[in-house]
C-alpha cells in the first residue's frame, strides 16, 4: 500500500510583525512560537536585506529551512510575517502548499489592517 | 539540470573553491556576501530547536538560492524561480560526496 501522505501538516503556525513579536500563534507552547517568531524574522530580514543587493533590487518571497528535527515555512503576507513550523515527515511541496494558501487567504483582510495603522 | 545558473562551493568566510557559473547570469552571485550570510542564518536557524540546519530554500522574484550546510563548507545553487526545488535540493545532497572528499582532506591538513 502507497504511504498515507501526512494531512496533519505543522505543529506550529506564527504570524508575526516585522520586528519578531508574534501577532498570533497555534502551538503547543507559548514559547515555542516566540522563539520560531524571533528567529524567523531574524533569518528573513538578513536574508532579504542582502538578497537586494544581490538579486538586482528582487524581494525575497519564500523562504524554506530545512532542519534535522525539522522544517520551517516562511512568507510574508502584507507587511507581517507568516511562519510555519513541521515535522520532517511532512513534505516540502506540501508544507509550502500550505504556506501559499494560508497567504493568499490572508492577504486580503492584512492589507485592510495595513491600511488602518498606516493612516 | 534546467535553469539552473550557479553552483559554488565556497568556505564559510566565503572565498571560492569550485565554482560553475553560466554565462547568462550575473557575476554577482558569486559575490561572498551570499555565503557569509548563509554562514549566520544556518548557526541561527540551528537555534530554532530543531537541531541541526541542513539547508535554506529562498525564493526571489527570478531567481531561487539553495544552500547547504556540508560543515566546514557551503554548496550554493542558483536557479530560475521556476526551476523543480526538489530536483535541487537531490543535487546539493549529491554534491556532498565531493564536498566530504573536500571537507576531510582539509581536516586532514589542520591537524598537521
Amino acid at each position: 500500500m502507497p504511504p498515507v501522505p501526512n494531512f496533519q501538516l505543522s505543529i506550529v503556525n506564527v504570524l508575526l510583525n516585522s520586528e519578531g513579536s508574534p501577532l498570533a500563534f497555534v502551538s503547543d507552547s507559548d514559547y515555542d512560537a516566540r522563539v520560531y517568531a524571533a528567529i524567523a524574522s531574524n533569518i528573513w530580514s538578513t536574508f532579504d536585506k542582502n538578497g537586494k543587493n544581490l538579486m538586482r533590487e528582487d524581494n525575497l518571497k519564500f523562504m524554506l529551512v530545512e532542519c534535522e528535527k525539522g522544517n520551517v515555512a516562511i512568507t510574508m503576507v502584507s507587511n507581517m510575517l507568516l511562519c510555519l513550523v513541521a515535522t520532517p515527515d511532512v513534505e516540502l511541496g506540501i508544507l509550502k502548499a500550505k504556506t501559499d494558501a494560508l497567504a493568499k487567504h490572508l492577504e486580503e483582510p492584512f492589507q485592510r489592517v495595513t491600511a488602518y495603522t498606516q493612516a | 539540470m534546467e535553469g539552473l545558473k550557479a553552483v559554488t562551493v565556497t568556505d564559510r568566510d566565503g572565498v571560492i573553491l569550485i565554482k560553475s557559473v553560466s554565462n547568462d547570469v550575473s557575476q554577482r552571485v558569486l559575490e561572498p556576501a551570499l555565503s557569509t550570510t548563509f554562514a549566520v542564518i544556518s548557526d541561527q536557524a540551528s537555534k530554532l530547536g530543531l537541531k541541526k540546519n541542513k539547508s535554506i530554500v529562498s525564493l526571489f522574484g527570478i531567481f531561487q538560492i539553495v544552500q547547504f550546510n556540508h560543515t566546514p563548507l557551503i554548496t550554493t545553487l542558483v536557479a530560475d524561480s521556476d526551476s523543480n526545488t526538489g530536483v535541487l535540493l537531490d543535487l546539493g545532497d549529491e554534491l556532498k560526496e565531493i564536498t566530504d572528499i573536500i571537507s576531510s582532506a582539509l581536516s586532514d591538513r589542520q591537524v598537521i
